[in-house]
């Protein structure tokens, strides 16, 4: 049986007058059934356009899917017609967008936008879906859904609004769930509300959930598996103790060493990654990474390191051996040793 | 250790912006409310809270970039709410301030050169000669490159700019730098860098911050003592270390317990307290205690009755609730008694 | 779930892959070639030197077709008007010899009359190069103190708001409420129609939205850290006004200037034709084209002419305002 979602080497560019812009150049993962996927980079990493490229909702024609297959239980999204990548866009595969304020449509009331794809997908009647609202509504925990799904977007708080979103992106039972940033804009009291509510619909639901998140918090709360992207490429990829407390990429080690704790008692230094993030447009040549990477060599701006398969499933495109490694010492977490 | 700035009693109120014809007067948002703390000279003092607390408004109202409604603000032993032109300006040269955004806080119309020589023109510090060397000097000092003088700030990234916007708040050696939220539009891997520069500048020049953040591990990071507020109030305030190790307040704690540790293992195995509900409006809070509505441990009708005071529960340590005590969390991960 | 279910508290000597058993922050040691060094000169992504903001606009405004076509025109319509008198009247007649030897009048275009001549037999070429003498200067007259006064109240009205704000934006509601070609009518019954009253009314009329346009220009613009900032370091109302805020704000009044010179020339030639404008026998397209209504079919290129002359002249205003917004938008890059 084939998997759930297999992205084999997706590639999506966008041309700008500045000239093209390579916001995701050769991915590849694999979602298995009731997984959670964390994608994890910095601003222009291409985490959302992965995203994005997935669902096939690239904004075209400046953004095109260059290369590369997305299989959905067997079936490449990209060769899909138009009805097709319809039918798969909130039914089978829905989305959780980071901003709660502009992703509901102001003019319509919240029930009737959650019911929205129950109507387009599974043909309910505009009063059957507006009554399964009002149950998602109180699935995901909103009092009185049966009176708040009557409000119009407006009148709820943003974090009623992330609620809705998710109640929306379940209506249909999806086997995904892509949720791109979802705690971004919210106060860290309501992030571990919808955080715990994401997990919990993941448990009752059994689909598998993709979140693309720079907080390596949420990753740690949540993830199974974690890939690691820079400019546009994926630098690691593994599971989420894996990459925690054995990384393999020194930006993977990098971005580890620049967090502050506070869930270790003493204050220690920062030791932030030097430099800049590239222009996407002007990619350094070899690895993208070279020339902040303190370990750089030759090598490193010359060629392009592949990602391989170092231990059982834990990938890296990083050209330092597993021997050198072991002499870095990198930044990992060591299982919670002090 | 000497008191740079006193804070006393600072409310601030702002009306209600209602239709032309309906009266304006009545109904205010009360953004900060009572509001009392001090600094000494050379220390951090961390100002934490959600969207909204008041956090921000309390440091513009520090600055006077913002009038007060009432309290006293007493910096190096004058007093800010009396100052006339001559004396505020004078003020100013002591007092500057870091913004969040890196893109909204640099004119965009004026080169890096002319934003960090501005404030030394303005109060008529040097020539020309000796500013732009001093311009110069402080480019280097924030680590951008001296020959970039003439460049504008779109020609810089996030990090870049904040470290500009950094360089202009030095410019006239001030004592205080309020930062408000100086990291949090940054990337991870840049915002380790402008901390590290932070906290290189204040060795280096002895400066005393104000560092207001709703990022509690950077908080924890810069600051030698925390205040968390909620609601326009002082919770919770002390040494950091009392703090975030024995948080008295139950919101302290439960936000503490809030933000996910990059550690899967910990994350999983350690205690959570997660929070019913959203922040009540600031227009019309709670009575009693403001947090009484969202607390775990709230007995009633004490807590939505009686509003407790700042009240002290350690050495340097002070909590405004009525049940207030130790809550010593597991941060740590693992079984309870590892903590 | 992962198998990776460590014990936390175990010592991380344990196990030989465990590359990265390694707690940086709590040990405090530091990893030898990891830079903590913030001071590494970072440069800037672009490579090429300085440039100042409105070189750059204007390298934007070129790389806009539409925009230079715009330019050009209103650089070719300048020259001609300005030097007309250099080449019309030698070659095609004086505009307003009126020439009364039967058959002279209401000619078809030819070599002599390339435009045609009118039912007085004047030369409809020479018409209309001069007519564009009074759409220009009535079109840039009429901006100017629009400008003047828009400018004026929209930035008293944006930067000290409350009370001077409300009176403002009133009083600019009150002319938004009239018919504004009435309004220009009523005015220029007050005023006498004459040439100098006509801009003067469009002026008057057009400044509530150069005053609106501005003030909200400047409310955005104050929003901006950048002013706190100024505050924040001493710096005076007027610096604030002039260095930081004006300089931002400005941007959306060169735009909507130059549409507006468009929008003028047209009320120019609305209240010519009404007989409420530029008086006979100056030429004016407005002018033209209400002399020609009754002899449209007769003799088109009556009608024609004018018309072409303010559809290509306000249309080019409109291209130059709209390639100035992009080409004066400071985030565009290139």
């Amino acid at each position: 049986m084939p998997a759930l979602l297999e992205v084999k080497n997706l590639a999506t560019h966008f041309t700008t007058r500045d000239g093209i812009v390579k916001a995701v150049d050769g991915v590849s993962f694999t979602l298995e059934q009731g997984k959670i996927l964390a994608v994890v980079g910095e601003s222009g990493s291409g985490k959302s356009v992965t995203a994005l490229s997935i669902m096939r909702l690239v904004a075209e024609p400046q953004g095109r899917i260059v290369s590369g297959e997305v299989l959905f239980k067997g079936d490449d999204v990209l060769k899909m017609n138009d009805s097709q990548v319809r039918e798969l866009r909130g039914d089978r595969i829905a989305m959780i967008f980071q901003d709660p304020m502009t992703s509901l449509n102001p003019v319509f009331r919240v029930g009737r936008q959650i019911g929205e794809s129950l109507v387009l997908h599974k043909g309910m009647s505009r009063k059957e879906a507006f009554e399964r609202a009002a149950e998602l509504l109180d699935m995901v925990g909103i009092p009185h859904p049966r009176e708040r799904a009557r409000d119009y977007p407006h009148q709820f708080s943003g974090g009623m609004r992330q609620r809705a979103m998710i109640a929306m992106a379940l209506a249909c039972d999806p086997d995904i769930l892509i949720a791109d940033e979802p705690t971004t804009a919210l106060d860290v009291t309501i992030q571990a509300q919808i955080l715990e509510l994401m997990m919990e619909m993941q448990e009752r639901t059994g689909a598998a959930i993709i979140i693309i998140t720079h907080d390596l918090g949420v990753v740690a709360d949540m993830a199974d598996d974690v890939m690691v992207m820079y400019a546009g490429k994926q630098v690691e990829y593994g599971t989420s103790d894996q990459v925690f407390y054995r990384p393999l990429h020194p930006y993977t080690w990098g971005l580890l060493a620049s967090l502050p704790r506070h869930d270790v008692d003493e204050k220690g230094a920062l030791r932030p990654i030097a430099g800049q993030p590239p222009s996407l447009i002007n990619v350094p040549s070899g690895c993208a990474f070279h020339p902040r990477c303190p370990h750089a060599r030759g090598l490193c701006s010359a060629d392009a390191p592949e990602l391989i398969d170092a231990n059982s499933g834990h990938l890296a495109a990083c050209h330092i051996s597993p021997d050198e490694r072991l002499l870095l010492q990198p930044p990992g977490r060591g299982g919670g040793v002090r | 250790m000497t008191e740079l700035l006193r804070v006393e009693n600072l409310c601030k109120y702002f009306p209600v912006e209602q239709g032309v014809l309906t009266s304006r007067i009545g109904r205010k948002v009360h953004a900060v409310d009572d509001v009392s703390f001090s600094i000494n000279a050379g220390e951090t003092l961390g100002l934490v809270g959600e969207s909204g607390c008041g956090k921000s408004t309390t440091g513009r109202c520090v600055m006077r970039l913002l009038e007060p409604t009432s309290g006293t603000i007493t910096f190096d032993g004058r007093d800010v709410g009396s100052m006339k032109r001559t004396a505020l300006k004078a003020f100013r040269r002591d007092v500057q301030i870091i913004f969040q955004d890196p893109y909204a806080s640099l004119n965009p119309r004026m080169t890096i050169g002319e934003i960090v020589w501005e404030p030394l023109l303005v109060h008529g510090i040097g020539d020309r000669e000796e500013r732009r060397n001093r311009v110069k000097e402080l480019l280097e000092v924030v680590g951008l490159n001296p020959e970039h003088i003439n460049r504008y700030p779109h020609e810089f990234s996030g990090g870049q700019r904040q470290r500009i916007g950094i360089a202009r708040a030095l410019a006239l050696q001030p004592k205080l730098i309020v930062c408000d939220e100086p990291v949090s539009a940054l990337d991870v891997s840049i915002q380790a860098q402008v901390v590290n520069l932070l906290d290189e500048l204040q060795d280096t020049f002895g400066l005393t911050y104000l560092f207001i953040a709703h990022d509690l591990s950077v908080i924890r990071h810069i600051s030698d003592r925390v205040a968390v507020m909620y609601l326009g109030k002082i919770v919770e305030m002390g040494d950091w270390r009392g703090l975030y190790d024995e948080p008295h307040h139950p919101y302290t704690q439960s936000l503490l317990s809030a933000v996910p540790v990059p550690d899967p293992v910990k994350q999983r195995t350690r205690e959570r307290i997660i929070l019913q509900g959203d922040v009540p409006s600031p227009i019309d809070p709670p009575s009693g205690c403001r947090f009484h509505t969202r607390c775990p441990i709230a007995q009633f009708p004490k807590c939505a009755e009686e509003e407790p005071p700042l009240a002290e529960v350690a050495p340097d340590h002070r909590a405004a609730c009525h049940f207030a005590k130790p809550f010593p969390i597991n941060l740590q991960g693992g079984s309870a008694d590892a903590g | 779930m992962t198998t990776d279910h460590r014990d936390p508290r175990r010592p991380r000597a344990n196990g030989p892959t465990d590359v990265a058993g390694h707690e940086v922050r709590a040990e405090g040691t530091t990893l030898p070639t990891l830079p903590g060094d913030t001071h590494a000169h970072v440069q800037a992504e672009t490579a090429t030197g300085s440039r100042t903001l409105w070189g750059d606009a204007w390298r934007r405004l070129r790389k806009n077709k539409l925009a230079i076509v715009g330019l050009v025109w209103i650089v070719a319509v300048l020259i001609m008007t300005i030097s007309a008198d250099l080449w019309v009247p030698p070659l095609f007649g004086d505009p307003l010899a009126v020439n009364t030897t039967p058959g002279a009048s209401l000619q078809a275009p030819s070599l002599t009359h390339p435009f045609g001549t009118d039912k007085l037999g004047r030369d409809v070429l020479s018409r209309v190069v001069y007519g564009a003498r009074v759409s220009l200067t009535v079109g840039v007259l009429a901006v100017s103190i629009s400008l003047a006064i828009g400018l004026l109240l929209g930035a008293l009205s944006g930067y000290y708001g409350r009370f001077v704000d409300s009176l403002v934006m009133r009083s600019a509601d009150v002319f938004f409420a009239f018919p504004y070609i009435l309004f220009a009518i009523a005015l220029i019954a007050v005023l006498g129609p004459s040439y100098r009253n006509v801009f003067i009314a469009i002026g008057i009329l057009g400044w509530p939205s150069i005053a609106r346009v501005f003030r909200s220009s400047i409310l955005s613009v104050k929003e901006n850290e950048y002013v706190d900032a100024a505050r924040a370091m001493g710096a005076s109302d007027f610096r604030i006004m002039f260095r930081h805020i004006m300089p931002n704000a400005i941007a959306p009044i060169i735009v909507y200037g130059t549409m507006s010179i468009g929008g003028a020339i047209i009320t120019e030639a609305a209240l010519s034709f009404l007989g409420m404008g530029v008086q006979p026998p100056t030429p004016s397209w407005g002018l033209m084209l209400s002399d020609a209504k009754s002899l449209m079919f007769r003799a088109p290129w009556l009608t024609i002419w004018p018309g072409f002359a303010i559809l290509t002249t306000v249309l080019a205003f409109v291209l130059m305002g709209d390639g100035m917004r992009d080409a004066l938008d400071v985030k565009m890059k290139d």
